[in-house]
């Protein structure tokens, strides 16, 4: 690029600084407006100390039910007992059989009772 | 602060203010509420000495990287308002600008923007400093907080970039 460009650029970039410069907020108005604006962020709104207040409380309400929640339920592990819904099929007609010993000389099943 | 290098500040500032002020609306792609906002909360961080000048560098690089970074803290908090319900929570302070004011702009300065607003902000920031501000690319880089070669990368892609933007005839 050559330096006739880079001058074309520069005057553009000016003519823009001129503009800026014609339309800009005085320096003692922008100077005053950022003094209101410190008063302002000094006195925090009502609305704002509110939110705060409702956020802590929110905080302490969930940390107090975490926290009873954890002392609260006591669990007997060895009297708890779960059944899967599955387990009917484990339920199939002689399962007794296969819970016990066999001994010798002993027929358990009563197989006269099959017409045997 | 005390009251006579309070006044210094306040002179020093009155001095730069035009040149601040371009420099603010160039951070907030052209939106003078925007930048009214920045040059303000810039001037109390400078004032209340929030902001401290070390004299590492000049006094208007330094403001304008004061002005540049509050800028960009207001972007992050406009888009953090954006994604959350708290816009009954951080009403508009008082002092602020019209946002109906707009600039007169000549239908080259238009296109001259309008070119800029498709460039990266980093190459839209490295031109502004060189060409509006008659920074040199060493003094652009501390602004914008880059080495000097990355500079350079902005500022000659950047002047390529918008030179054919501006060439391309209006629509």
């Amino acid at each position: 690029m050559s330096e006739r460009d880079d001058h074309d650029l520069r005057d553009r970039f000016q003519r823009l600084r001129r503009e800026d410069a014609a339309g800009a907020t005085p320096f003692r108005a922008t100077l005053a407006a950022a003094a209101t604006r410190r008063a302002a962020s000094s006195r925090p709104p009502a609305l704002r100390i509110a939110a705060a207040a409702a956020a802590l409380a929110a905080l302490a309400v969930a940390l107090v039910l975490a926290t009873r929640g954890r002392h609260g339920i006591a669990i007997d592990l060895a009297r708890a007992r779960w059944e899967a819904p599955s387990d009917f099929l484990l339920r199939v007609p002689g399962a007794e059989l296969l819970r016990s010993v066999p001994e010798l000389g002993r027929v358990t099943p009563p197989f006269h009772s099959f017409g045997y | 602060m005390h009251a006579t290098s309070r006044d210094a500040w306040e002179l020093e500032l009155e001095r730069l203010h035009a040149a601040a002020f371009g420099w603010a609306l160039a951070c907030c792609a052209g939106d003078r509420a925007a930048a009214e906002d920045a040059l303000q909360a810039s001037y109390l961080k400078i004032l209340d000495q929030s902001a401290r000048f070390d004299g590492r560098a000049g006094f208007r690089t330094w403001l304008f990287a004061v002005v540049r970074r509050t800028a960009a803290e207001q972007r992050r908090r406009a888009a953090l308002r954006r994604l959350l319900p708290l816009a009954a929570l951080d009403a508009a302070p008082d002092g602020r600008p019209d946002p109906a004011a707009t600039l007169v702009r000549a239908e080259g300065t238009q296109r001259l923007e309008a070119a800029l607003a498709t460039l990266s902000r980093r190459q839209r920031e490295v031109l502004h400093l060189v060409f509006y501000q008659d920074l040199t690319i060493a003094e652009a880089a501390d602004v914008a907080g880059v080495s000097v070669g990355t500079a350079r990368t902005h500022y000659e892609r950047g002047k390529r970039a918008l030179r054919r933007l501006l060439e391309e005839e209006p629509q």
